[in-house]
């Protein structure tokens, strides 16, 4: 099973990579470099969920990326307006 | 048998985005990693993917959609953090800010 073990591969370079982006995350000097963090680490699990839907053969997870997907791009625009508008909450 | 490269591919290009979001300057060259490294390595495996699995059409084909949302959405919500970035006040370490050329 080459294939198995080359996606299970792909799916530990995917974490290895989340916890390089943790790092930005946490330590970000500014405001939207933790949010560019969070939006790439949230782009980085939906592929994980879909090479899970492909390994165990589970198609439903791929319905679950689309809607993770779509809540992330509702997120970032929240958060871009939020920096829009100088930091304040009204 | 195209799609272990594609799959090579794109995990190289989620580890060179990684690397660039951890040690660019600027809020704005680590977008300009986040974005163009992201989309296109998880676009790639999402092909990659949908050409490997041994399921129905209708499974293929949402592979497809979820590829075509994540180049639709990613880009959008980068360029609208850029601009609340740069409304937030923060300039970039560049020598040309043609942005504030045309905003004053």
């Amino acid at each position: 099973m080459v294939e198995e073990n080359l996606l299970v591969g792909a799916v530990m370079i995917l974490t290895f990579t989340s916890l390089l982006l943790t790092y930005r995350v946490l330590f970000g000097p500014t405001t939207p470099d933790r949010i560019v963090g969070v939006n790439t680490i949230t782009t980085k699990v939906v592929v994980m969920l879909a090479i899970f839907a492909v390994i165990r053969g589970e198609y439903y997870l791929l319905d679950l990326s689309i809607v993770l997907l779509m809540v992330n791009s509702v997120g970032g625009l929240i958060f871009a307006k939020y920096l829009e508008r100088g930091g304040a909450i009204d | 048998m195209i799609e272990y490269p594609m799959l090579i591919f794109g995990e190289t290009i989620m580890i060179f985005g990684a690397l660039g979001i951890l040690r660019f300057p600027d809020v704005y060259t680590r977008l300009h990693a986040a974005t163009k490294c992201d989309t296109g390595g998880a676009m790639t495996i999402l092909i990659a993917l949908a050409i490997t699995t041994n399921a129905p059409a209708l499974i293929k084909f949402k592979f497809l959609v979820l590829a075509f949302l994540i180049a639709l959405v990613n880009p959008m919500v980068s360029h609208a953090i850029a601009r609340g970035a740069y409304k937030y006040g923060i300039k970039p370490k560049v020598v040309v800010d043609m942005y504030a050329w045309d905003n004053p």
